[in-house]
């Protein structure tokens, strides 16, 4: 299909604006992020428990403390790849997307090969957590300075970012991300007069990490609102006038009605 | 003078191939809201894509509610593209012919 010189009111829109909002629907990452969200604040209260258990000497607490972060991090482990995890963030994906349906994205012939596409990303995943913690026991040991926890972050993070992008077929949107995160980097390296200062520089890898990813997330919700009613105006266009609303064959009772 | 494709030029079902052309699935809900037909226009049409064999219609089950996803099938993909293609050399056939005029 040649859809380079193709004018705005060219049916052949309906299908990049199809695609557009297929690739921006980012309430399901949202929901994900929101439970990441809690179970981090929940280990790094715990974490910060079994702290202050060791360093007042309360072994029964500490080890409370150690428990329940084992516990919570299996339970993480668990939600990722349980199929009851992944139909909890569908019921909520359509609660939240309500009666307007579900469309994805992954691009031509992407079905067969997504599978065996997405195994490496485990591993670089894995790759990535283990950078991190080499990252915050140097900070823990004073090897690394706080203020450069997130330049330290950055390359790995943005590449991991960008080929996940990549491979997902993500929007435009998902670019923010890493474009923030190391622009936030840059700055923060080059020592830029930014906020959180001293002892609550460990807030710019939160904002990095949590903040600019859900932005680019929002931003491409939005923008998925957007596409959506470009779409809707196209393909509802000179529809009634041309005879598609002829009666046909009543639907089936109950669920979607196909 | 070139032949189009009378299950595509259909108005609706054109709108519903070029929607699934641009997405790797789509279900049930999604088509009846973006193209705002009743469910038994949208079922009939679908019918007749899938008789076709340009739509692949996958049933299942989310929790308890049944769930209906399309594809749009390769057969399809290439029937889009030719009905394109027509559609185009009709347009400057009609074109020439004017400007001849």
């Amino acid at each position: 299909m040649s859809q380079s010189s193709e004018p705005r009111d060219d049916p052949r829109q309906i299908a990049k604006w199809a695609e557009r909002y297929a690739r921006s629907r980012t309430i399901p990452f949202l929901v994900q992020w929101v439970f990441i969200l809690l179970i981090v604040v929940v280990l790094g209260a715990l974490s910060q428990g079994a702290l202050t258990a060791w360093r007042h000497e309360q072994a029964g607490v500490q080890w409370a403390c150690v428990v329940a972060i084992a516990v919570v991090t299996l339970g993480l482990l668990w939600f990722s790849v349980a199929r009851w995890g992944q139909q909890q963030i569908w019921r909520i994906s359509q609660w939240v997307y309500g009666k307007e349906g579900y469309a994805a994205y992954r691009g031509a012939g992407a079905a067969a090969g997504a599978a065996k596409r997405m195994r490496w990303v485990p591993a670089a995943a894995a790759l990535l957590a283990l950078y991190h913690l080499v990252g915050a026991v140097l900070a823990g040991l004073h090897m690394l300075p706080m203020k450069l926890l997130l330049p330290f972050s950055a390359p790995c993070m943005i590449l991991f970012l960008g080929v996940m992008i990549v491979s997902q077929r993500l929007g435009f949107w998902a670019w923010l991300w890493p474009v923030l995160y190391g622009l936030h980097a840059v700055l923060l390296a080059a020592g830029a007069p930014l906020p959180f200062v001293e002892r609550w520089e460990f807030v710019h890898i939160i904002v990095a990490v949590f903040g600019w990813g859900a932005l680019s997330m929002v931003v491409g919700h939005l923008y998925s609102r957007y596409a959506l009613r470009r779409l809707k105006k196209l393909a509802r266009s000179g529809l009634s006038e041309t005879g598609a609303d002829a009666p046909g064959p009543g639907p089936e009772p109950g669920g979607d009605g196909a | 003078m070139t032949d189009l494709d009378r299950t595509i030029h259909e108005p609706a079902r054109l709108r519903i191939v070029t929607i699934l052309s641009g997405v790797d699935v789509a279900d049930f809900n999604f088509l009846l809201e973006t193209l705002g037909l009743t469910k038994g226009n949208l079922s009939s049409h679908i019918d007749r894509l899938e008789r076709a064999g340009y739509v692949e219609v996958t049933k299942s089950f989310k929790g308890k509610m049944p769930h209906t996803e399309f594809r749009l099938t390769s057969d399809g993909r290439e029937a889009l593209a030719a009905y394109w293609d027509s559609l185009d050399a009709i347009r400057a056939l009609r074109d020439n012919t004017g400007s001849e005029q």
